[in-house]
């Protein structure tokens, strides 16, 4: 299992971001989804080994990140996506992918075609020497899809990762996640239905901080049938989960 | 040159490209060439010293060593050199602490790395980051301050005496930069703290330059220097799993 998660619980102050989530994930492609406060960046910020756990267990790729030895070794075979993934507008695309690439600890004589794989991968072929402060907000998320899988990551975490894409692209994207989820584990928190339904294996929905439901989108999808609210099977299902998790 | 086809008549004929060549891979080897940067002579040797390219790139990008300011640093430092020759009062002592600490204010954190969640969640330690590019930064403007000191005419007891606070000084604008995870809030603290050691030498012994000479203050700049070390350790530390 590259990810094994145990109880694990992180407060900020009196408030439980996550409350005793206990998950474990090996090679796919794993929506969690939740409404807003649910736990989820959180959750993603742990695993990117970020933010700690104020208890419980957390093993990535096999190790404890609570070691500085385990945890650079887990940093070297990670993509890491955040929710507010902030720019260095004098940096051009290939600068900014390259600079994590190197910081990620990546052989530097495999750097420059990491960089060029992951840039042709997102489609920012064409943009490559341009500087980060002409782009749109889509291709900037872009940007940092590529620097996520620059090292092609055993655990790719994502954050909202389809945020300011164009539909042409998300499609595209899911078709990355899916590539991706053969041979790692991928981590996507979204509150796009549409994504999870396309591109997920499994499905994980928070609430409150808790895992409320764990299992593949059809079986969302059928949780909804004759209940919840939405437009497609998979929101009912979502509507339908939160509603029984809160009565 | 191989192949054997006649290159002297202009374009060769060399037929149709084998089916099995896979061009994506080939443009993805030409892209990676293309789009290489190659990285400065600063780059290449800090990345030999430092024996991991990713440090020696975060070093050269820090902003404190970006040429602007470096120039703005050789600009204050000069006028320094020139009132002091104007005036007789070591201006360049009195100007380097906070010139160097606001460098070091400025040399890492969340205030000025827009990508800093995801600079932390990196192989390279952010922890490593900091420490080198302080570092550095205290040494360039200590190398520049002496320059500019010597330049000065200044006697050797002032040249070289404003080394210790300026590391108290330093010190405590990283602390105050780190914690307050502002760098401005760094500047300010240092610059602040240095103003008023000055002014404290002067009202104990009647000059501005007590705080600079006098050996008395040797140990507690030493020892409010390591203070502030540890808070930027601590400010900085990782905090365990509890797995």
């Amino acid at each position: 299992m590259n990810v094994e998660l145990t109880e694990l619980t992180r407060k900020f102050g009196h408030t439980r971001a996550v409350a005793g989530v206990t998950l474990e994930a090996g090679p796919g492609v794993f929506g969690l989804l939740g409404p807003n406060g649910a736990g989820k960046t959180s959750l993603l910020r742990m695993m990117a080994t970020v933010l700690p756990p104020t208890s419980g267990t957390l093993r990535l790729l096999g190790r404890d990140p609570g070691g500085y030895g385990p945890r650079r070794e887990i940093r070297r075979r990670l993509g890491y996506l955040p929710q507010n993934l902030g720019y260095y507008p004098g940096f051009t695309v290939v600068d900014f992918v390259e600079y994590f690439a190197l910081l990620k600890d990546m052989p530097p004589g495999q750097v420059p075609r990491a960089v060029a794989t992951a840039i042709e991968q997102v489609g920012l072929g064409d943009k490559a020497r341009v500087k980060l402060r002409t782009l749109s907000g889509g291709m900037l998320r872009r940007v940092g899809i590529a620097q996520a899988i620059v090292n092609e990551p055993e655990l790719l975490l994502l954050d909202e990762p389809t945020a300011g894409l164009d539909p042409e692209q998300r499609v595209a994207f899911r078709a990355l996640l899916r590539e991706f989820g053969e041979r790692a584990t991928v981590i996507v928190s979204t509150h796009l239905a549409g994504d999870v339904a396309a591109a997920c294996s499994e499905v994980t929905l928070m609430d409150a901080g808790r895992i409320v439901f764990h299992g593949t989108p059809a079986e969302l999808i059928a949780r909804g049938e004759g209940h919840g609210v939405g437009d497609a099977p998979l929101e009912r299902g979502y509507s339908a989960v939160l509603a029984a998790a809160r009565s | 040159m191989t192949g054997g086809g006649d290159l002297t008549g202009g374009y060769q004929d060399t037929g149709p490209a084998p089916g099995d060549v896979d061009l994506d891979r080939v443009w993805l080897g030409v892209a990676a060439q293309v789009w290489r940067r190659q990285p400065g002579p600063a780059e290449r040797a800090a990345a030999r010293l430092l024996r991991s390219p990713g440090l020696a790139r975060a070093l050269v990008t820090t902003p404190s060593l970006l040429l602007g300011w470096v120039i703005a640093t050789v600009v204050i430092l000069l006028a320094g050199v020139g009132f002091t020759l104007g005036t007789g009062t070591p201006w360049v002592a009195l100007l380097a602490p906070a010139v160097a600490a606001a460098g070091i204010a400025y040399a890492y954190g969340p205030g000025i790395d827009p990508a800093w969640e995801l600079s932390q969640s990196m192989a390279v330690s952010d922890r490593m980051v900091l420490l080198i590019r302080a570092l550095v930064v205290f040494g360039l403007n200590a190398a520049l301050g002496l320059a500019a000191s010597a330049a000065s005419g200044a006697a050797a007891a002032v040249t070289f005496g404003w080394l210790v606070p300026m590391t108290a000084v330093c010190a405590l604008a990283l602390a105050a930069a780190t914690v307050t995870r502002s760098p401005n809030v760094g500047v300010a603290a240092g610059s602040a703290g240095w103003v008023i050691a000055v002014l404290a030498g002067q009202a104990a012994e009647g000059r501005f330059t007590a705080a600079i000479t006098d050996s008395f203050f040797v140990l507690p700049y030493l020892a409010f220097a390591a203070c502030c070390g540890a808070v930027v350790l601590f400010a900085t530390r990782i905090p365990r799993g509890t797995s």
